[in-house]
């Protein structure tokens, strides 16, 4: 689709009629930023990998609620034990399958009521998300409440056209607070596009764990963006699983404002045939004694491609910080290719930082003395893979979660190990 | 056993080896000696399978059909276990996860019950014993952090599990402290029987003190230029190998 199409969906979604006007004219002047600087393309830096050929040739409407109507999709592939599921339909639609604790509390608000633009970069996507967002999904817990079952919210796109939605999510864990929270999206529309933009504000003392699963079909593509503020002696634990989509981005801003404070990235991207996953973060360090962890391995096959560039900034204030990226990949086929960029910008002098890269193919050698104890080379193609990415799955807290995402890359491992 | 005739091997379009023939029946050891570089190890990945060493000429015959067009793992499931000269640590892979996995493809190619987790770890435990590991090395990764004698330990544990027909010792002895040097040859004095045989490479004279050789064969340039008894190693302990080259 291209910037007339994008236009006659946003004219479409303001004169609803249950669309609140209130939000209208900064909604406007958002739509009108968009407009002028147009979707990237290759020529920008930080597109130059990334091909969105996927969104332009796809023509894409917002839902309305007759798409849901004949009955919704089986989630039963989706469900993890042990979690408080919450399922958004078509970006607004919410039920919960089980009671929430009273400490937490999550809502939707679908008629852009209480909208304000939270477009904190003015990144095209970003401003699209800000523009057609048609409801925000709030999440906020209650000081010193610790939720020991993780919050599953489950975003499904149904119904027979090319769809697209921009959820907004809100997440403010209170002060002393901890939670885990797992969004996924899931879709069964002939194709489809995501563009969500996640707030999440850590206060003092308080700890998210935070896992994101896009599993989607071929036809899908998943961009979002992730701000994260985090106070004093918080922590912030993400994960993202990427095994699906045709296009997949992610772009992470976590800003360490307060002392103390731990901050670890990680996320695996399994991909075959022309997936492309791209992954750009900026971590942010303010404030002295913080600690930034990026880890994030890919594996890829066919003709798959992938990026990874993670960036690590510390700040002139931030003396005795910690900073480590790591980030290594699989290539499983001599099509696939990696980018990946890890950078350190340092500007305080009293600091601890180390960054590495390795991409490259199954070791030969290792595969060889598997093999010569009996094992085939399948199933020791299979343990070799399997031992590059437990590693980060293993750093799950939660056994039910960490079990669920294991059973992903089975899944992914069956129809790529052949 | 193992019949090698006039073999010929090429690595990465380099001939290494130059026509090895070399005979072993069931129940011998025989000794390779050479000086580094001479194709000791080649010899031994040739038999094992390793990609890119390829034959050019002469066939490798065990239970009298040829292995050259066999898979590795095909050949150690025909019973071929080589203890490697440096041992290949695979990160993120379980040490004990690995073991089973072995342990079980040789179990269902002889159409015995596969072990479980349990069942395998008591099996395990007795082989530990032998030759006095610690089942903590069980719970890392593959040879990740073990010392150089602590591989060979783990090369000669496997060795135990999988119950090979053909041991090839690649420099086992190499880098073991004389403790441990003990409880290598006791457990291949212990492991060797009638069907048994052992190819065993070292430089060391010291090892064929704890374990009987059959015939020492001596490896130059990748051919072999004399073949004696026991003795033949204590000769080139004392005179070294040039009396030989010429
Ligand atoms: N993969 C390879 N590529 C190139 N040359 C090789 C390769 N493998 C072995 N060679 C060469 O073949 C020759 C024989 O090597 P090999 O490892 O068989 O010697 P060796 O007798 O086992 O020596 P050592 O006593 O030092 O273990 C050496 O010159 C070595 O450099
Ligand atoms: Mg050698």
């Amino acid at each position: 689709m291209n910037l007339s199409d994008y236009q006659n969906e946003f004219d479409n979604l303001i004169s609803k009629q249950s669309f609140s006007a209130v939000s209208q004219p900064s909604r406007k002047d958002t739509f009108s930023k968009f407009l002028d600087s147009g979707l990237p393309t290759r020529k920008w830096e930080d597109w130059r990998h990334t091909d969105l050929s996927f969104l332009n040739k796809n023509n894409f409407r917002i839902p309305e609620s007759s798409d849901a109507s004949d009955g919704s999709i089986d989630i039963s592939n989706y469900e993890i034990p042990n979690t408080f599921t919450v399922i958004i339909i078509n970006g607004h639609y919410l039920t919960i399958n089980s009671d929430l604790p009273k400490e937490i509390t999550v809502s939707t608000n679908s008629n852009g009521e209480n909208w304000t633009p939270k477009n904190k970069k003015d990144t095209p996507f970003e401003l699209l998300n800000a523009s057609l967002s048609d409801s925000t999904i709030t999440i906020t817990t209650e000081p010193n409440a610790s939720i020991q079952k993780p919050i599953h919210i489950l975003f499904l796109c149904t119904g027979n056209d090319d769809l697209m939605i921009n959820p907004q999510v809100n997440i403010d864990i209170s002060h002393s607070s901890s939670a885990t929270i797992i969004e996924q999206y899931v879709s069964n529309t002939s194709s489809f596009f995501q563009n969500t933009s996640v707030f999440a504000s850590i206060e003092k003392n308080a700890s998210l764990n935070h896992v994101r699963i896009h599993s989607n079909s071929d036809q899908t593509a998943n961009i979002s963006g992730l701000h994260v503020t985090q106070s004093d002696d918080s922590t912030y634990n993400y994960f993202q699983l990427v095994d699906g989509g045709a296009l997949q981005r992610s772009d992470i801003y976590t800003n360490l404002k307060g002392k103390n404070a731990t901050c670890s990235l990680s996320g695996l991207a399994l991909l075959d045939k022309k997936q492309h996953s791209a992954t750009y973060i900026i971590s942010d360090h303010i404030m002295p004694n913080c600690v930034s962890l990026q880890n994030f391995k890919s594996v890829l096959n066919g003709s798959a491609s992938g990026v990874f560039n993670g960036r690590a900034i510390v700040r002139e204030d931030s003396q005795k910080t910690d900073s480590k990226q790591s980030n290594k990949n699989l290539l499983l086929s001599d099509q696939a290719l990696m980018n990946s960029n890890p950078q350190l910008e340092i500007y305080a002098d009293d600091v601890k930082c180390a960054h590495g890269s390795t991409t490259g193919a199954l070791d030969k050698e290792a595969l060889f003395y598997m093999q010569s104890r009996g094992i085939n080379k399948k199933e020791a193609t299979s343990l070799l893979i399997r031992g590059f990415v437990s590693e980060l799955i293993n750093d799950i807290k939660n056994e039910d979660v960490k079990d669920y995402l294991f059973e992903k890359f089975d899944n992914w491992l069956l129809n790529n190990n052949q | 056993m193992l019949e090698v005739k006039n073999l010929h091997v090429e690595v990465e379009g380099k001939q290494i080896l130059n026509g090895i023939d070399l005979n072993v029946k069931p129940g011998e050891m025989h000794a390779i000696m050479g000086l580094n570089g001479s194709g000791k190890s080649t010899l031994s990945n040739a038999i094992t399978g390793r990609e890119n060493y390829s034959v050019t000429k002469g066939d490798i015959i065990y239970k009298n059909e040829s292995i050259v067009e066999m898979e590795p793992n095909e050949r150690a499931l025909a019973g071929i276990f080589m203890s490697f000269q440096y041992p290949t640590v695979i990160p993120g892979v379980n040490n004990t996860y690995f073991l089973r996995a072995a342990v079980n493809a040789k179990r269902k190619y002889n159409k015995q019950k596969e072990y479980d987790a349990a069942s395998f770890l008591k099996f395990v435990k007795s082989k530990l014993k032998e030759v006095e590991m610690d089942s903590k090395y069980l719970k890392r990764a593959v040879n990740e952090g073990f010392s150089g004698g602590e591989k060979k330990r783990n090369e000669m544990l496997q060795l135990l599990c999988l119950e090979p027909e053909l041991a090839i010792m690649d420099e086992t002895d190499s880098g073991l402290d004389i403790d441990a040097l003990k409880i290598i040859s006791k457990g291949i004095n212990n492991y060797k029987n009638k069907d048994r045989s052992f190819l065993v490479i070292t430089h060391y004279q010291r090892l064929l003190k704890y374990i009987e050789p059959d015939v020492v064969h001596v490896l130059i340039d990748g051919k072999i230029i004399k073949s004696g008894g026991k003795e033949l190693a204590l000769e080139l302990e004392e005179k070294g190998y040039s009396w030989l080259e010429s």
